[in-house]
């Protein structure tokens, strides 16, 4: 087994940090329900808060009955994942969600304490892998990796 | 022939009034920060009425100093003479003087240049919007802005183009009218144009987002900062697929160092979308971007205002769930008391990090659990053995500053190295046995290498030694069945650990992943469907005795238990012991109660 080289490790990270920043910029957007799904296969597993879905259709389901989003990423980090060449990818994300409309949202009766609409803890864990059969793009480029598992939650 | 005119008092703000006439200055208060003070931020009052005197010598530093203006020393005597051409009755000297802004009384801290007091600052500006005209190719999608201070157009009007001495607004005023081009535009180059500081390129960030290609060949930069102005890892250009710095200060000296390598991956990490630099491929991955043109036509924001499901408890299939309770009863036992002990559970070229994210979560201020008197020693805890212990420190690779060698230094691999690191961490005590309500798990299997790997999440609490305060936490397994002979499967691990991620936080509580409802907004309904799989029982049907005994069980173990009494008949404190038994798992409960059905005696039944 070949051991990593800071060259497999940089383009690792680099790879993470772009994926995070479009997966939840996506998320995000006006057009996620056409553009999230295209980070998923039809084989791809995940869930949501504990609810399994599957493949790209399972994605659309999912985020056309999502309430609108906003996504902060606070941490992040990335392996590649040892035994497999190009590396598969173990991502994980922690950061803040809000939901909706947020705080202002609420309506004016809420109490000052109330947590509802407050942005939520989430976590995320993705693990990303090389679509061999994808053409590739550019000179540079290793393999297009998409999104093989993906296990969400709110966890504050 | 021109006086040199005193800046009239409040110049700039004429100027500003121009431009915002002419559709052409923003404004928000960023372009104005970035756009009317050059010296950024610290561009106050004081200094700038002391740039204001100054300017009325115009162009003296430049003299003394012997600065040149952008690109006229390397001006080749065929473009003079094309200079001298189109400038019949001026001499070449002359002309190279106005363009210094020494000779033609412009006010230097005036954004546009103007002539005297003759041209007005939408004049300038639309003497701009034809200078972009010339230089777009529309088929190519390509704005060519190189070696502006020696075009014809410019010389011959006494533009002041960015990069230029005495530039100021140009900047942004040049990249809103690209920003107005059709069919959008994909490409700019600004090379050879003496820039030295990036600060010239905020403005090209904000009006032109999008842009794909960008040459900065042949200019002045000399600093990493001068890029952050136009970093994707800043929210900058983010979708930047090709840059040329060559020529500059910043490259040339890395290369006559001998530190290409360490260049490249300098810039790449700056833009994570980068595909070329300098003309050669970046290696890397890459995945299905959303393309602009699909997004532009469905663009509509979601008007759902319930969650698409409720919050459901652990999601663990395709696996024995013994296997993982077996996997977690003794990693965290082992973890707490005994790190060393864990490098066997390793594989040897396995991987493990951990990372700090130590923001504040909001639910949990607002909850007060910081200064709660049940966990009276949340104060006590402290970020930095976290951020710096651990060989290396925290892998938070959103906050990592330096480069490739903080990622790799960070990035334990094999059992050795994962368990040194883990050994200088806090000490930690998890109740994953005593209180499994604290912790969530979602696992299912995966293809991986040919084999099968699982992937699993878990998410719970811990308390931190010595301040005996408690951390949220979550952890990211890759796990393998351990080969026969393997040092994991000689130690009595039926899997072993290929990856391992730890994510450390400030406490939240784990009502979070309490399964039920979940609410968008106050006043609003909860999630309205009950999620498939998941029976629903209306609680009249619950027998009164029943119902009393639950009352006596957690809230978070209450749903599960009432599920198995449904579904076997057995008393809530039979339910109780029998999800006990099989680490608070359903379908496993269920199972073991088939097994044993039998050889129950009538009072474990309802």
């Amino acid at each position: 087994m070949t051991t990593l080289t800071q060259n497999d490790i940089e383009i690792a990270v680099r790879a993470a940090d772009h994926f995070t920043r479009l997966y939840y910029k996506t998320y995000d957007s006006s057009t996620r329900v056409d553009d999230l799904p295209n980070f998923y296969r039809p084989n791809s597993a995940l869930t949501w808060n504990g609810t399994p879905y599957q493949g790209a259709e399972g994605v659309r389901e999912l985020i056309s009955k999502m309430p609108p989003t906003s996504h902060e990423v606070q941490s992040f980090d990335c392996h590649p994942i040892p035994g497999s060449q190009p590396p598969s990818l173990f991502i994980t994300v922690s950061g803040n969600v809000t939901h909706g409309k947020g705080p202002a949202g609420n309506p004016a009766s809420t109490p000052n304490k109330s947590i509802d609409g407050h942005p939520r803890v989430f976590a995320q864990t993705f693990m990303l892998v090389p679509d061999s059969t994808a053409a590739k793009a550019a000179p540079g480029e290793v393999a297009k990796y998409y999104i093989n598992a993906d296990a969400m939650r709110f966890v504050g | 022939m021109l006086s040199t005119p005193a800046p009239p008092t409040g110049s700039r703000s004429v100027a500003a009034n121009a431009l915002r006439k002419a559709g052409l200055m923003d404004t928000d208060t960023r372009m104005r920060d970035v756009t009317d003070k050059p010296g950024g931020r610290k561009g106050h009052q004081k200094s700038s009425q002391h740039k204001v005197r100054s300017s009325l010598r115009p162009g003296r530093a430049d003299v003394l100093l012997g600065r040149d203006p952008s690109g006229s020393t390397s001006r080749s005597p065929m473009v003079n003479a094309r200079i001298a051409a189109a400038n019949a009755g001026g001499d070449g000297l002359s002309i190279r003087g106005a363009s210094k802004g020494s000779a033609g009384g412009r006010v230097r801290r005036n954004a546009i240049s103007l002539n005297g007091s003759s041209r007005t600052g939408a004049q300038v500006v639309e003497l701009w919007r034809e200078f972009v005209k010339r230089r777009w190719n529309a088929e190519a999608r390509f704005l060519n802005l190189e070696r502006m201070a020696e075009d014809d157009f410019v010389v011959k009007n006494q533009l002041t183009p960015p990069g230029a001495p005495g530039s100021g607004r140009e900047a942004a005023v040049i990249f809103k009218l690209a920003k107005e081009l059709k069919p959008e535009i994909q490409t700019i180059s600004l090379a050879h144009n003496g820039i030295q500081t990036g600060m010239l390129l905020s403005t090209l960030s904000h009006y032109l987002p999008r842009l794909a290609n960008l040459s900065l060949e042949g200019n002045q930069l000399k600093m990493w900062k001068d890029l952050d102005f136009i970093s994707g890892k800043k929210g900058k250009l983010e979708h930047l697929r090709e840059l040329i710095l060559k020529g500059n200060p910043l490259r040339e000296l890395e290369y006559q160092s001998n530190r290409a390598e360490k260049y490249k991956s300098d810039v790449a990490r700056r833009f994570p979308s980068l595909e070329m630099l300098d003309q050669e491929a970046i290696v890397k991955i890459s995945f299905d971007v959303p393309q602009a043109s699909t997004s532009a036509v469905h663009a509509k924001r979601s008007t759902v205002t319930t969650f698409p499901n409720e919050m459901m408890p652990s999601f663990v299939t395709g696996v024995d769930g013994t296997l993982i309770s077996n996997f977690l009863m003794r990693f965290f036992p082992l973890y707490d008391n005994q790190r060393s002990a864990l490098i066997d559970a390793y594989d040897p070229n396995a991987t493990f990090s951990f990372s700090a994210n130590t923001a504040i979560p909001t639910r949990a201020r607002l909850e007060g659990f910081h200064s709660s008197k049940e966990m009276p020693n949340q104060k006590k805890l402290e970020w930095p053995p976290w951020l710096n212990g651990g060989r290396g420190g925290s892998r938070n690779l959103s906050r990592m500053a330096g480069g490739g060698e903080k990622q790799v230094k960070t990035l334990h691999v094999g059992g050795e190295e994962a368990v040194k690191a883990m050994v200088e961490l806090p000490s930690t005590k998890h109740e994953v046995s005593t209180a499994p309500e604290k912790f969530c798990i979602d696992a299912w299997p995966t293809s991986h290498a040919g084999g099968t790997a699982l992937f699993m999440t878990l998410h719970g609490q811990f308390t931190e030694f010595p301040s005996e305060g408690i951390r949220s936490f979550d952890r990211s397994f890759i796990l393998a069945p351990a080969p026969e002979g393997s040092r994991a499967k000689l130690a009595g691990w039926d899997v072993m650990i290929l990856s391992d991620m730890l994510v450390v936080r400030a406490y939240s509580s784990h009502e979070a992943w309490r399964p039920g409802p979940l609410r968008v907004q106050a006043g609003e309904a909860p999630t309205p469907s009950a999620p498939v799989g998941a029976p629903q029982v209306p609680a009249t049907q619950i027998p009164p005795q029943v119902q009393e005994a639950l009352l006596q069980i957690p809230e978070p173990q209450r749903s599960l238990v009432l599920q198995v009494c449904q579904r076997t008949n057995l008393n809530v404190a039979f339910s109780v012991q029998c999800l006990e038994g099989n680490g608070w798992d359903l379908d496993r409960a269920i199972a073991n109660f088939e097994q044993v059905k039998a050889t129950l005696s009538r009072d474990a039944f309802l």
